[in-house]
């Protein structure tokens, strides 16, 4: 209907039948000329002057084609076809330069996007979960109170309730017990017995997220009551692995701690919840809170809220202090000493990843700043090479913006191919860092080559070619230039004394930006290293836990007793003890006070960390014990209540008077007093990078049984052979205690660092990467600056220049301009230590080691890239030299 | 022949195909040169190769079709004929054509104008 519609679908249709309307057109001219010669023989004109008149009265028969040609097609995608043709074969002319350009593109371009994704899933998505903007994370929290364990964060069942009564901002408030997940229990039934981990969540928790199940359902509020059957949703890895992913599964009973419990669902394959609460712990299954059961075990729950639309966090914030004030006030047995903070359930998942990850885009940019000038360098030298050629088209009629139209041609090609190369090497990555089940990113398994980190790939390769190809391309179609070019080639002059400036510069920013990426390498790698020289407070090494979960009559201490006696008997172990909390994966905090005997009323509590454990254990960890006794098998139920302390709550209840012999209050049941037997190093229990707090430790004959605990074997057997021989050892006291959940302590400090190790992996390669594309590109130009003064040098040394000498010279100039690119990088480090100062552990940002070692890297990495033309250049044979032109 | 011969103005040579394939039926793109040269009288400058330009633009708008056949001395030859659509635009580039040369027309003869 609209006639330039149907003019370029034809335009378009002709595209695809080329040859077929040339023929046509040819078979016209052919018909046309001929009935003119025709008509002039029949005019009485000689057969050969009639064919030439014919031809003549067309008028051109090249003009006329072309004309048909781009009358019918679309002239610009053609020449862009024939550009891409032509950049093409140049490219497989010249395999070299199209494998290295590729190669530096794709590794780029990959890293880039791998960040990326890395960052827009952990920082720039929302949180996987539905209107996540409007979700809230509620927690309790202690002024006063310097640390902050699971104990501190948690807040009562009473509390939850209150404030979802009270409170006027959130739409629904749900809960989950993160503590539930320390508890293990024994899955029994088909197969080899196994210990799993299991979540309580309020059955609202999963529809407020958008979780939704595989197979079967969620939970319901039935499932929550306090004497409703035992139900469970299973999580999809256990699903698969046990029960080979069998969907009637769903309504049957599996046996944990040995009753049956129904399952009635199973969690997502990508179970976002577990992903990004909590990550590199395996949930096995979840179960519903029991608010009623619950309600007695103090502070266990975190909550999750809606807000009800337009209502800020901070009104939230203002709208929770007054409900949790009036919910105090309605029920006196609410715990005064809580309070409650809210964040936007974002923060709460990824905040504390914002600066490192930031701070990795930020290197990865730098990575990339340096593959563009390499390009820009390479392209530049090719350029050069290729000025005569240009020179001769632009003679030849070929107009300015044609050539520099080809040469972006040819940029936008490399930089495609490189980015599609850098897009499936991306995909490698991302599928590496996805399955690192044990790194501590949260929604790392979200992690996914998609729609926008593709897109920023398209954006970077586009910025790319503009950057790497907009400048060489500048600087060729300058046409005076090219005039001068023909004219200087046919002299063989040294000339291009500014485009070798140009490429200076470029090699110079190469080598700054390298020098940047190497110092903040070091820095982070300093920090790794004091880190892993941190006394724990225990040693790791050659330290394997077990977890046993006992049950029914193997859990009464004598029985206990035989197990850990018969344990530290086994050949090969040094030590044994047991503990309800070992470091890294569990803590909790109870309160206790130094009682004072003159004034009985002067409680001051502190809250420590609390571990009930078995004698031994000290000695099994490796903790110093600095006075007193460790626990003995006569510290009973029926005994005096002891309790050993660490020093640093020692001195502050004490200062530097003796503890031993001290009573404590606020332990035992009542009135009674525990009596401090012994003071032991401070155990660094998150981890290398959090400090101590307040700890202590409990006899557990004296306190009560916990069905879950950590035996901890110093020995130098392995895993696997520990675990035969207590199987085989364990046999005849408890056949069915499952020992799958085996592993060394070393493991689980690693677990702590595994986010920094990345970092300190990625940030390292790409400090590595850098260096060496700096170190090509240092290659490149003064190599090519040696091919282009051979005849210069092979004269000097004619006129007695010395090898040693000419190399000398050659190596100074590559220092020159290495040492003003390290110049340039040092001050640009400063700026970036600056940057980093947050994520540096033990480390000044200006740390001058890592300034030296990076330097010295640098220098080494200009010398290389220097020597090896100076070797060249030394080798000249200036007979040869000067003969060749 | 007269002395000075006239250049195309841009554009009038598709009006001229349409003409010419109107006034006479199916022709191919020889024929339609020579009666556009003669229909002038001669009096034309015209490049015969820009005809084939002129045809394919006008087969692209569906103004005209063309149609494989045999010509005198049995030579093989592209024939092109009107279509409906083509005799509309026909219509109306001719009236276009007439009110804009006797525009041109009337301001040159205005005695007003220097």
């Amino acid at each position: 209907m609209t006639p330039w519609l149907d003019r370029l679908a034809s335009r378009c249709r002709a595209l695809f039948a080329r040859r077929e309307l040339d023929h046509d057109f040819e078979a016209e001219v052919e018909h046309h000329l001929a009935m003119t010669a025709d008509e002039y023989r029949r005019a009485g004109v000689g057969e050969a002057e009639a064919r030439q008149r014919a031809r003549a009265d067309f008028g051109g028969v090249t003009q006329a084609r072309e004309l048909h040609r781009e009358t019918r097609g679309l002239p610009i995608l053609e020449e862009m076809g024939r550009d891409l043709a032509f950049a093409l074969r140049l490219g497989r002319r010249e395999p070299r330069f199209a494998t290295i350009a590729l190669l530096i593109l794709a590794i780029g371009i990959g890293l880039n996007t791998t960040v990326f994704s890395l960052v827009d899933t952990v920082l720039l998505r929302p949180v996987p979960f539905a209107q996540a903007d409007r979700l809230v994370f509620i927690h309790n929290w202690y002024d006063g109170i310097s640390f902050h364990d699971l104990s501190g964060v948690t807040s009562q069942v009473a509390t939850w309730e209150g404030i979802q009564e009270t409170n006027r901002s959130l739409e629904q408030i749900e809960a989950y017990d993160p503590f539930s997940v320390r508890q293990t229990y024994r899955l029994t039934g088909s197969g080899e017995p196994e210990t799993v981990l299991g979540l309580n969540v309020s059955p609202g928790l999963f529809p407020l997220l958008g979780v939704s199940p595989q197979v079967g359902r969620l939970f319901e509020n039935g499932d929550a009551l306090k004497n409703a059957p035992g139900r469970i949703v299973l999580s999809d890895q256990l699903w698969r692995r046990r029960y080979h992913a069998d969907p009637t599964l769903v309504g049957r009973t599996i046996l944990i701690n040995g009753a049956a419990v129904e399952v009635v669902g199973v969690m997502p394959h990508i179970d976002p919840f577990s992903s990004a609460f909590f990550p590199a712990v395996r949930i096995d299954f979840f179960q519903a809170l029991r608010k009623d059961v619950e309600r007695d075990w103090g502070n266990t729950v975190v909550q999750i809220g809606r807000a009800k639309p337009g209502f800020s966090i901070d009104a939230v914030r203002a709208d929770l202090s007054l409900a949790l004030a009036l919910a105090k006030k309605r029920d006196s047995r609410r715990d005064q000493y809580c309070s409650i903070k809210a964040m936007p359930l974002q923060e709460w998942i990824s905040g504390n990843l914002r600066r490192p990850l930031s701070f990795l885009w930020i290197a990865a940019g730098l990575v990339l700043g340096i593959v563009c000038f390499n390009l820009g360098g390479l392209l530049l030298a090719r350029g050069a090479a290729r000025r005569r050629e240009m020179a001769v088209r632009c003679a030849l009629g070929a107009g300015r913006h044609r050539l520099a139209r080809q040469l972006l041609t040819e940029c936008g090609l490399l930089v495609a191919t490189g980015s599609l190369l850098g897009a499936s090497l991306a995909a490698g990555f991302i599928r590496f860092l996805s399955v690192r089940s044990a790194v501590e990113i949260p929604l790392l398994q979200n992690l996914r080559l998609d729609g926008a980190a593709l897109g920023f790939t398209v954006v970077l390769g586009a910025l790319t070619t503009f950057l790497c190809g907009a400048l060489p391309a500048w600087k060729l179609a300058q046409v005076d230039d090219l005039q001068e070019s023909l004219r200087e080639d046919a002299r063989g002059s040294t000339g291009g004394r500014q485009r070798s400036r140009l490429r200076g510069m470029l090699v110079v920013s190469e080598v700054a930006l390298a020098a940047v990426l190497a110092v903040s390498a070091g820095l982070t790698v300093r920090s790794f290293f004091q880190l892993l020289h941190v006394d724990l407070g225990f040693q790791p090494r050659d330290l394997i836990a077990v977890r046993l979960d006992l049950i029914g009559d193997s859990n009464r201490p004598e029985n206990v007793n035989a197990l850990l006696a018969k344990v530290a008997a086994l050949p090969g172990v040094e030590h044994a003890g047991l503990t309800d909390c070992i470091p890294v994966e569990r803590d909790r905090s109870w309160g206790l006070y130094p009682v004072n005997r003159e004034n009985p009323k002067d409680q001051r509590y502190a809250g420590a960390h609390v571990r009930l454990i078995s004698r031994g254990l000290f000695a099994a960890m490796g903790t110093p014990l600095l006075a007193g006794r460790d626990f003995t098998d006569l510290d009973r139920m029926d005994s005096t209540p002891v309790v050993i302390i660490n020093q640093s709550l020692a001195r502050s209840f004490w200062g530097a008077e003796n503890p031993i012999g001290r009573p404590v209050g606020g332990l035992g049941r009542g009135n009674t007093v525990t009596t401090v037997v012994g003071v032991v190093a401070d155990v660094r229990h998150d981890g290398p990078e959090t400090g101590s707090g307040f700890e202590m430790y409990l006899p557990y004959p004296q306190v009560g049984e916990t069905p879950s605990w950590d035996l901890l074997v110093r020995t130098k057997l392995t895993v696997t052979t520990l675990t035969a021989e207590l199987r085989e050892g364990l046999r005849s006291i408890d056949p069915d205690v499952p020992l799958t959940k085996v592993r060394t302590m070393q493991s689980l400090v690693d677990r702590t660092l595994s986010s920094r190790r990345l970092m300190v992996w990625l940030v390292g390669g790409f400090a590595a990467l850098a260096l060496l594309l700096a170190s090509l590109g240092l290659y490149g130009i003064i190599s090519y600056g040696v091919n282009q003064r051979t005849k210069e040098i092979g004269i000097r040394m004619a006129l007695g220049a010395d090898a040693t000498t000419v190399q000398g010279q050659v190596v100074r100039e590559t220092l020159r301009l290495a040492l003003a690119g390290l110049g340039a990088g040092l001050v640009g480090s400063v700026v970036a230590g600056r940057l980093m100062q947050s994520l540096l552990y033990e480390v000044a940002a200006l740390d001058a080691t890592t300034y030296l070692v990076a330097a010295t890297a640098v220098l080494a990495c200009a010398t290389l890239a220097g020597y090896l033309p100076a070797r060249r250049a030394a080798r000249i044979d200036p007979m040869v030299a000067l003969r060749t032109d | 022949m007269p002395k000075e011969k006239i250049e195309l103005l841009q554009g009038t040579l598709d009006l001229l195909v349409l003409r010419t394939l109107a006034g006479l039926g199916p022709m191919h793109g020889y024929g339609i040169a020579r009666r556009i040269e003669q229909a002038s009288c001669d009096a034309l400058i015209l490049n015969q190769g820009t005809i084939y330009a002129a045809l394919v633009r006008l087969q692209q708008g569906r103004w005209i079709e063309a149609e494989w056949g045999a010509s005198d001395n049995n030579r093989r030859a592209k024939f092109y004929a009107l279509t409906a659509r083509g005799r509309r635009r026909l219509e109306l580039e001719t009236e276009n054509w007439r009110r804009t040369a006797a525009m041109v027309g009337r301001v040159l003869a205005d005695p007003q104008t220097p």
